[in-house]
């Protein structure tokens, strides 16, 4: 069973270095490739470094352009599964592995790392969130949840593992502005079995969040007209299954 | 789109032979404007062909100032301003839309010829890796990728 691990990054020199070496160490086994998201400092060279495979996007895209580069090699290179997250050092890559043991057991098609979802607890311990990300994180929540018919805590999760289906189907549609949630939402329409797995996540190592309370408000919006149009998008069922 | 009850009362506009020959000289120059453009290759043909239609409308509108009564009278519009306000506003609203469909449709293109970009990269790193022939680029790339 061949695994990609990506992580995309953008101006994440300071981190990056270590989160490889986390990502190598927790999972010998899997490739890894770095999507430089139009970094402007030295992140591909930390990571090259670093001895990671790093595919350079020519200018910043966003998220949702740099995730679905990774699916998109994922995808074309024949890996069987593939798994992301954060360059800023918030997820720990041993539990990216026990997303990636979902997809491997076959139990689900994708699967969402929530910081969540720890059993008997609303919160975690080890994450605090800011009151605005605290509201939109309830508002997306609610919203999908109605969406999907199908119940989620961490929505905006870049912490996630996929198998196939997900990678044709991402690879071909991927929102650019929304990707976190959008594609929830896609993959709960197309009938695949998406699948929440409580996780560890840490304060972030370096760079600040970029939500002001303005922002938040645009962004959730924006989220939300997202998940509008999402609703009325066609379905399309994917013939590799 | 009904006429304003409070409409003045002389509804009927009566073009002076300056103001017609001011209108057909500006919708000249602006197709001359048009031409110039595409001759230095600053806009392309397929674009223009909706501006040439505008100009020769304007040239239309100060050969021929009756049409505009006549239209305003069709649409149920006493005030042939507002008629004339009206149609060239719908036009430039579906116009800017149309720019933004294009425009959403070059963005999504130019994101995947950047990913498609970097891709390439990464082979070549690893291509880099196993074999030294980053001098015929062209030769690695061929026979790579399975058609999708």
């Amino acid at each position: 069973m061949r695994t990609l691990v990506f992580i995309p990054a953008w101006n994440e020199e300071g981190p990056i270095a270590e989160v490889i070496a986390g990502v190598r160490e927790s999972l010998p086994e899997a490739d890894l490739l770095v999507i430089d998201d139009g970094s402007t400092d030295a992140t591909a060279e930390r990571a090259r470094e670093a001895g990671a495979l790093v595919a350079p996007l020519p200018f910043n895209q966003g998220l949702g352009a740099a995730l679905q580069t990774g699916y998109l090699y994922a995808l074309r290179e024949g890996y069987d599964a593939c798994a992301h997250l954060d360059a800023d050092g918030q997820h720990p890559p041993a539990e990216v592995a026990r997303l990636l043991e979902e997809i491997h057991a076959d139990r689900a098609d994708l699967v969402i790392g929530s910081r969540y979802r720890d059993p008997g607890k609303a919160e975690s311990d080890d994450y605090k969130p800011t009151l605005s990300r605290r509201i939109g994180t309830g508002v997306f929540r609610f919203f999908l949840t109605l969406a999907t018919r199908q119940r989620f805590t961490d929505t905006t999760s870049g912490m996630r593992a996929a198998n196939r289906t997900v990678m044709a189907l991402f690879s071909e549609r991927y929102s650019p502005d929304f990707a976190e949630i959008e594609s929830l939402q896609l993959a709960v329409r197309e009938g695949l079995r998406v699948e929440e797995v409580p996780v560890r996540m840490l304060e972030r190592a370096g760079g600040t969040s970029f939500l002001t309370p303005l922002r938040s408000a645009f962004f959730i919006f924006k989220g939300l007209i997202v998940l509008v149009v999402g609703q009325m998008r066609p379905r399309h069922v994917e013939a590799e299954r | 789109m009904t006429g304003p009850v409070l409409a003045a009362t002389d509804p009927k506009v009566h073009l002076t032979s300056q103001t017609r020959i001011i209108a057909a000289v500006l919708a000249l120059a602006f197709m001359a404007l048009v031409l110039d453009l595409i001759r230095r290759d600053r806009l392309q043909e397929r674009f223009s062909v909706v501006w040439f239609v505008a100009g020769l409308g304007m040239l239309v509108g100060a050969a021929f100032p009756g049409l505009l009564t006549v239209i305003a009278d069709v649409m149920g519009v006493r005030d042939t301003n507002v008629a004339l306000f009206s149609i060239v506003l719908l036009l430039l609203l579906g116009l800017a839309l149309n720019f933004s469909v294009i425009m959403s449709r070059q963005a999504a293109q130019i994101t995947r010829l950047a990913q498609e970009r970097a891709l390439e990269k990464a082979h070549e790193q690893t291509n880099n890796g196993k074999s030294h022939d980053r001098r015929d680029p062209t030769v690695v790339r061929q026979g790579r990728r399975e058609p999708e």
